[in-house]
Protein backbone atom coordinates (compact mmCIF):
# COMPACT_ATOMS: atom_id res chain seq x y z
CA UNK A 1 0.00 0.00 0.00
CA UNK A 2 2.63 2.06 -0.75
CA UNK A 3 2.25 5.74 -2.02
CA UNK A 4 4.01 5.42 -4.68
CA UNK A 5 3.42 6.52 -8.70
CA UNK A 6 1.60 3.84 -10.58
CA UNK A 7 0.25 3.13 -14.08
CA UNK A 8 -3.28 2.89 -13.18
CA UNK A 9 -3.54 5.41 -10.46
CA UNK A 10 -2.32 7.75 -13.68
CA UNK A 11 -4.69 6.56 -15.87
CA UNK A 12 -7.05 7.07 -12.43
CA UNK A 13 -5.99 10.31 -12.14
CA UNK A 14 -6.13 11.20 -16.19
CA UNK A 15 -9.82 9.82 -15.78
CA UNK A 16 -10.92 11.86 -13.12
CA UNK A 17 -9.45 15.26 -14.38
CA UNK A 18 -10.90 15.15 -18.04
CA UNK A 19 -14.56 14.19 -16.26
CA UNK A 20 -13.99 16.99 -13.58
CA UNK A 21 -13.39 19.22 -16.22
CA UNK A 22 -16.07 17.88 -18.16
CA UNK A 23 -18.79 18.21 -15.18
CA UNK A 24 -17.61 22.08 -15.25
CA UNK A 25 -17.61 22.89 -18.61
CA UNK A 26 -21.46 20.77 -18.51
CA UNK A 27 -22.46 22.70 -15.80
CA UNK A 28 -21.35 26.11 -17.38
CA UNK A 29 -23.58 25.95 -20.44
CA UNK A 30 -26.56 24.81 -18.68
CA UNK A 31 -26.27 27.90 -16.10
CA UNK A 32 -25.20 30.97 -18.71
CA UNK A 33 -26.89 29.52 -22.15
CA UNK A 34 -30.31 31.12 -22.28
CA UNK A 35 -33.75 28.26 -22.52
CA UNK A 36 -34.53 28.90 -25.97
CA UNK A 37 -30.89 28.58 -27.80
CA UNK A 38 -30.81 25.31 -25.73
CA UNK A 39 -34.58 24.02 -26.79
CA UNK A 40 -33.65 25.00 -30.42
CA UNK A 41 -31.06 22.24 -30.43
CA UNK A 42 -33.08 20.35 -29.34
CA UNK A 43 -31.87 19.81 -24.96
CA UNK A 44 -35.66 19.70 -23.41
CA UNK A 45 -35.33 17.97 -20.55
CA UNK A 46 -32.83 19.76 -18.33
CA UNK A 47 -33.14 20.83 -14.83
CA UNK A 48 -34.51 24.11 -13.58
CA UNK A 49 -32.01 26.72 -13.87
CA UNK A 50 -33.05 27.97 -10.08
CA UNK A 51 -30.63 24.80 -9.21
CA UNK A 52 -27.62 26.25 -11.26
CA UNK A 53 -27.71 29.26 -7.81
CA UNK A 54 -29.49 26.68 -5.69
CA UNK A 55 -27.40 24.02 -5.28
CA UNK A 56 -24.16 25.88 -4.61
CA UNK A 57 -25.42 27.69 -1.77
CA UNK A 58 -27.20 24.64 -0.31
CA UNK A 59 -23.11 23.41 -0.23
CA UNK A 60 -21.99 26.14 1.10
CA UNK A 61 -24.36 26.56 4.53
CA UNK A 62 -23.46 22.83 4.81
CA UNK A 63 -20.56 23.29 4.93
CA UNK A 64 -20.83 25.97 7.53
CA UNK A 65 -23.18 24.13 9.51
CA UNK A 66 -20.80 20.91 9.57
CA UNK A 67 -18.16 22.96 11.34
CA UNK A 68 -20.59 23.83 14.01
CA UNK A 69 -22.06 20.25 13.93
CA UNK A 70 -18.87 18.57 14.35
CA UNK A 71 -18.16 20.83 17.25
CA UNK A 72 -21.65 20.01 19.25
CA UNK A 73 -21.00 16.06 18.04
CA UNK A 74 -17.79 16.00 19.59
CA UNK A 75 -18.83 17.90 23.73
CA UNK A 76 -21.92 15.30 23.09
CA UNK A 77 -19.88 12.32 23.16
CA UNK A 78 -17.00 13.40 25.54
CA UNK A 79 -17.65 11.88 28.29
CA UNK A 80 -19.25 13.54 31.28
CA UNK A 81 -17.35 13.90 35.07
CA UNK A 82 -19.35 11.58 36.82
CA UNK A 83 -18.65 8.70 34.27
CA UNK A 84 -16.52 5.47 34.94
CA UNK A 85 -15.11 6.01 31.64
CA UNK A 86 -12.96 8.50 33.03
CA UNK A 87 -11.37 5.88 34.65
CA UNK A 88 -11.07 2.63 33.08
CA UNK A 89 -13.39 0.93 30.18
CA UNK A 90 -13.69 -2.63 29.08
CA UNK A 91 -9.96 -3.72 28.02
CA UNK A 92 -8.76 -2.06 31.32
CA UNK A 93 -11.32 -4.40 33.24
CA UNK A 94 -10.17 -7.63 31.02
CA UNK A 95 -6.55 -7.38 30.99
CA UNK A 96 -4.60 -10.43 32.03
CA UNK A 97 -1.96 -9.76 35.12
CA UNK A 98 1.35 -11.44 33.37
CA UNK A 99 3.93 -12.98 35.80
CA UNK A 100 6.44 -11.21 36.90
CA UNK A 101 10.01 -12.30 35.40
CA UNK A 102 13.57 -11.35 36.39
CA UNK A 103 15.78 -9.58 33.83
CA UNK A 104 12.46 -9.53 31.18
CA UNK A 105 10.67 -5.80 30.56
CA UNK A 106 7.52 -5.93 32.29
CA UNK A 107 4.49 -6.29 30.07
CA UNK A 108 2.60 -3.46 29.51
CA UNK A 109 -0.69 -2.84 31.11
CA UNK A 110 -3.38 -0.22 32.48
CA UNK A 111 -2.24 1.30 36.15
CA UNK A 112 -5.21 1.48 38.57
CA UNK A 113 -5.63 5.34 38.98
CA UNK A 114 -5.25 4.57 42.67
CA UNK A 115 -1.96 3.65 42.29
CA UNK A 116 -0.95 6.75 39.97
CA UNK A 117 -2.37 9.05 42.11
CA UNK A 118 -0.33 7.54 44.79
CA UNK A 119 2.71 7.86 43.24
CA UNK A 120 1.71 11.20 41.70
CA UNK A 121 0.76 12.87 44.45
CA UNK A 122 2.07 11.30 48.22
CA UNK A 123 5.82 12.08 48.59
CA UNK A 124 7.83 9.18 49.27
CA UNK A 125 9.69 8.69 52.29
CA UNK B 1 -7.29 22.70 65.37
CA UNK B 2 -8.19 24.89 62.18
CA UNK B 3 -5.94 26.40 58.87
CA UNK B 4 -7.33 27.99 56.51
CA UNK B 5 -5.24 28.94 52.91
CA UNK B 6 -5.89 30.78 49.85
CA UNK B 7 -5.61 29.48 46.27
CA UNK B 8 -7.02 29.94 43.09
CA UNK B 9 -9.86 27.91 41.18
CA UNK B 10 -9.84 26.66 37.67
CA UNK B 11 -11.15 30.03 36.15
CA UNK B 12 -9.04 32.04 38.34
CA UNK B 13 -11.34 33.33 41.07
CA UNK B 14 -9.78 33.44 44.53
CA UNK B 15 -10.97 30.34 46.73
CA UNK B 16 -9.97 29.53 50.40
CA UNK B 17 -9.78 26.36 51.82
CA UNK B 18 -10.22 25.82 55.35
CA UNK B 19 -8.71 22.38 57.10
CA UNK B 20 -10.20 21.11 60.89
CA UNK B 21 -8.90 18.08 62.49
CA UNK B 22 -11.80 16.89 64.73
CA UNK B 23 -9.91 13.94 65.95
CA UNK B 24 -7.50 11.33 64.62
CA UNK B 25 -9.89 10.02 62.03
CA UNK B 26 -12.38 12.72 61.58
CA UNK B 27 -11.07 15.50 59.32
CA UNK B 28 -13.07 18.35 58.06
CA UNK B 29 -12.19 20.15 54.68
CA UNK B 30 -14.13 23.51 53.40
CA UNK B 31 -13.91 25.12 49.86
CA UNK B 32 -15.19 28.87 50.05
CA UNK B 33 -15.88 30.62 46.95
CA UNK B 34 -16.11 34.45 46.71
CA UNK B 35 -19.47 36.11 47.78
CA UNK B 36 -21.78 37.86 45.11
CA UNK B 37 -19.95 41.00 44.56
CA UNK B 38 -22.32 43.86 44.70
CA UNK B 39 -21.20 45.23 41.07
CA UNK B 40 -21.95 42.40 38.97
CA UNK B 41 -25.41 42.86 40.44
CA UNK B 42 -25.66 46.17 40.15
CA UNK B 43 -24.31 46.12 36.47
CA UNK B 44 -26.45 42.76 35.68
CA UNK B 45 -29.39 44.92 36.77
CA UNK B 46 -28.76 48.10 35.55
CA UNK B 47 -28.44 46.34 32.21
CA UNK B 48 -31.71 44.70 32.55
CA UNK B 49 -33.34 47.84 33.63
CA UNK B 50 -32.32 49.77 30.44
CA UNK B 51 -32.78 47.02 28.69
CA UNK B 52 -36.66 47.19 29.61
CA UNK B 53 -36.47 51.01 29.63
CA UNK B 54 -35.74 51.23 25.23
CA UNK B 55 -38.48 48.38 24.70
CA UNK B 56 -40.97 50.81 27.13
CA UNK B 57 -40.01 54.02 25.06
CA UNK B 58 -40.18 51.30 21.75
CA UNK B 59 -43.64 49.96 22.52
CA UNK B 60 -45.38 52.58 25.02
CA UNK B 61 -46.61 49.41 27.08
CA UNK B 62 -45.62 50.29 30.72
CA UNK B 63 -46.15 46.41 31.26
CA UNK B 64 -42.85 46.45 29.79
CA UNK B 65 -41.10 48.45 33.09
CA UNK B 66 -43.22 46.11 35.89
CA UNK B 67 -42.43 42.68 34.21
CA UNK B 68 -38.83 44.24 33.88
CA UNK B 69 -39.21 44.56 37.93
CA UNK B 70 -40.62 41.24 38.44
CA UNK B 71 -37.92 39.05 36.54
CA UNK B 72 -34.93 40.59 37.98
CA UNK B 73 -36.28 39.74 41.58
CA UNK B 74 -37.40 36.49 40.28
CA UNK B 75 -34.15 35.93 38.72
CA UNK B 76 -32.36 36.96 41.73
CA UNK B 77 -34.05 34.73 43.84
CA UNK B 78 -33.85 31.76 42.09
CA UNK B 79 -29.76 32.60 41.53
CA UNK B 80 -29.28 32.76 45.44
CA UNK B 81 -31.16 29.36 45.83
CA UNK B 82 -30.68 27.11 43.32
CA UNK B 83 -27.48 28.09 41.23
CA UNK B 84 -24.58 30.32 43.68
CA UNK B 85 -22.30 27.94 45.77
CA UNK B 86 -20.40 29.52 48.85
CA UNK B 87 -19.13 26.81 50.33
CA UNK B 88 -18.47 22.91 49.90
CA UNK B 89 -17.20 21.37 52.55
CA UNK B 90 -16.26 17.61 52.70
CA UNK B 91 -16.02 15.37 56.54
CA UNK B 92 -14.12 12.31 56.49
CA UNK B 93 -15.06 10.47 59.46
CA UNK B 94 -12.42 6.95 59.22
CA UNK B 95 -15.02 4.15 60.58
CA UNK B 96 -18.29 6.13 59.64
CA UNK B 97 -18.21 7.46 55.78
CA UNK B 98 -17.78 10.80 54.14
CA UNK B 99 -20.46 13.27 53.97
CA UNK B 100 -20.14 16.01 51.42
CA UNK B 101 -21.94 19.84 51.57
CA UNK B 102 -23.10 22.47 49.36
CA UNK B 103 -23.93 25.65 50.90
CA UNK B 104 -25.91 27.94 48.64
CA UNK B 105 -25.93 31.59 48.92
CA UNK B 106 -29.95 31.88 50.33
CA UNK B 107 -28.90 29.56 53.23
CA UNK B 108 -29.94 26.23 51.66
CA UNK B 109 -27.60 23.33 51.90
CA UNK B 110 -27.62 19.60 50.25
CA UNK B 111 -25.89 16.95 51.40
CA UNK B 112 -25.07 13.61 50.61
CA UNK B 113 -24.00 10.83 52.54
CA UNK B 114 -21.78 7.53 51.84
CA UNK B 115 -20.77 5.14 54.18
CA UNK B 116 -16.96 4.10 54.55
CA UNK B 117 -17.97 0.22 53.25
CA UNK B 118 -19.04 2.17 49.69
CA UNK B 119 -15.85 3.93 49.45
CA UNK B 120 -13.00 2.60 47.48
CA UNK B 121 -10.82 5.40 47.35
CA UNK B 122 -10.74 9.20 46.89
CA UNK B 123 -8.70 10.13 43.76
CA UNK B 124 -7.99 12.99 41.97
CA UNK B 125 -8.66 12.56 37.99
CA UNK B 126 -8.06 14.96 34.97
CA UNK B 127 -11.24 14.79 32.68
CA UNK B 128 -12.39 16.73 29.42
CA UNK B 129 -14.67 19.74 30.61
CA UNK B 130 -16.36 22.09 27.80
CA UNK B 131 -12.81 22.98 26.04
CA UNK B 132 -10.40 22.44 28.83
CA UNK B 133 -8.81 19.52 30.55
CA UNK B 134 -9.22 19.89 34.52
CA UNK B 135 -8.14 18.12 37.46
CA UNK B 136 -10.69 17.22 40.00
CA UNK B 137 -10.81 15.44 42.76
CA UNK B 138 -13.54 12.18 43.28
CA UNK B 139 -14.76 9.23 45.56
CA UNK B 140 -14.78 5.93 43.33
CA UNK B 141 -17.55 4.16 44.85
CA UNK B 142 -16.99 0.10 45.11
CA UNK B 143 -18.39 -2.35 42.65
CA UNK B 144 -20.48 -4.80 45.37
CA UNK B 145 -19.33 -8.14 42.98
CA UNK B 146 -15.98 -7.08 41.95
CA UNK B 147 -13.52 -5.89 44.54
CA UNK B 148 -11.26 -4.29 42.08
CA UNK B 149 -13.82 -2.74 39.61
CA UNK B 150 -15.75 0.85 40.36
CA UNK B 151 -19.07 1.39 40.18
CA UNK B 152 -19.22 4.68 40.77
CA UNK B 153 -17.60 7.82 40.39
CA UNK B 154 -19.06 10.92 42.80
CA UNK B 155 -17.52 14.03 41.71
CA UNK B 156 -16.83 16.90 44.41
CA UNK B 157 -16.39 20.29 44.28
CA UNK B 158 -18.14 20.83 41.49
CA UNK B 159 -18.81 25.08 41.35
CA UNK B 160 -15.79 25.80 42.89
CA UNK B 161 -13.00 24.10 40.74
CA UNK B 162 -10.04 24.24 42.81
CA UNK B 163 -6.48 24.33 40.94
CA UNK B 164 -4.03 21.30 41.56
CA UNK B 165 -2.76 22.69 44.56
CA UNK B 166 -5.73 22.55 46.58
CA UNK B 167 -6.77 19.28 45.47
CA UNK B 168 -3.72 18.15 46.31
CA UNK B 169 -3.57 19.27 50.02
CA UNK B 170 -7.43 17.87 50.54
CA UNK B 171 -6.12 14.72 48.92
CA UNK B 172 -3.31 13.79 51.37
CA UNK B 173 -5.73 14.85 53.98
CA UNK B 174 -8.18 12.49 52.88
CA UNK B 175 -5.43 9.88 52.27
CA UNK B 176 -4.18 10.32 55.88
CA UNK B 177 -7.99 9.18 57.29
CA UNK B 178 -8.23 5.92 54.40
CA UNK B 179 -5.00 4.85 54.94
CA UNK B 180 -6.20 4.03 58.42
CA UNK B 181 -8.58 1.79 57.37
CA UNK B 182 -6.28 -0.54 55.87
CA UNK B 183 -4.20 -1.53 59.25
CA UNK B 184 -7.40 -1.23 61.54
CA UNK B 185 -9.36 -4.01 60.36
CA UNK B 186 -13.09 -3.57 59.93
CA UNK B 187 -15.57 -5.35 61.53
CA UNK B 188 -18.22 -5.86 58.50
Amino acid sequence: NSPAPLPERAIYGFALFLGSWFGFILYLIWAYIPETWLFSLGLTYWPQKYWAVALPVYLLVAVGIGYILLFGINMMSTAPLDSTHTITDNFAKKQQQKKFQEEAIPALRDIPISEVNRMFFLPEK
Amino acid sequence: MAEERRFRSASGVPITLRRRQHSASCRELAVRGPRLQLRSLSAATSAVWLAAYGLFALSENSMVLSAAIFITLIGLIIYLHFVKIDQESLLVIGSLGIQVTSSYASGKESTIFIEMGQVKDVVINEAIHMQKVIYYLCILLQDPEDPQGVSEVVPLFQSSKPRLDCLIEVYKSCQEILEQRKTVPQSN
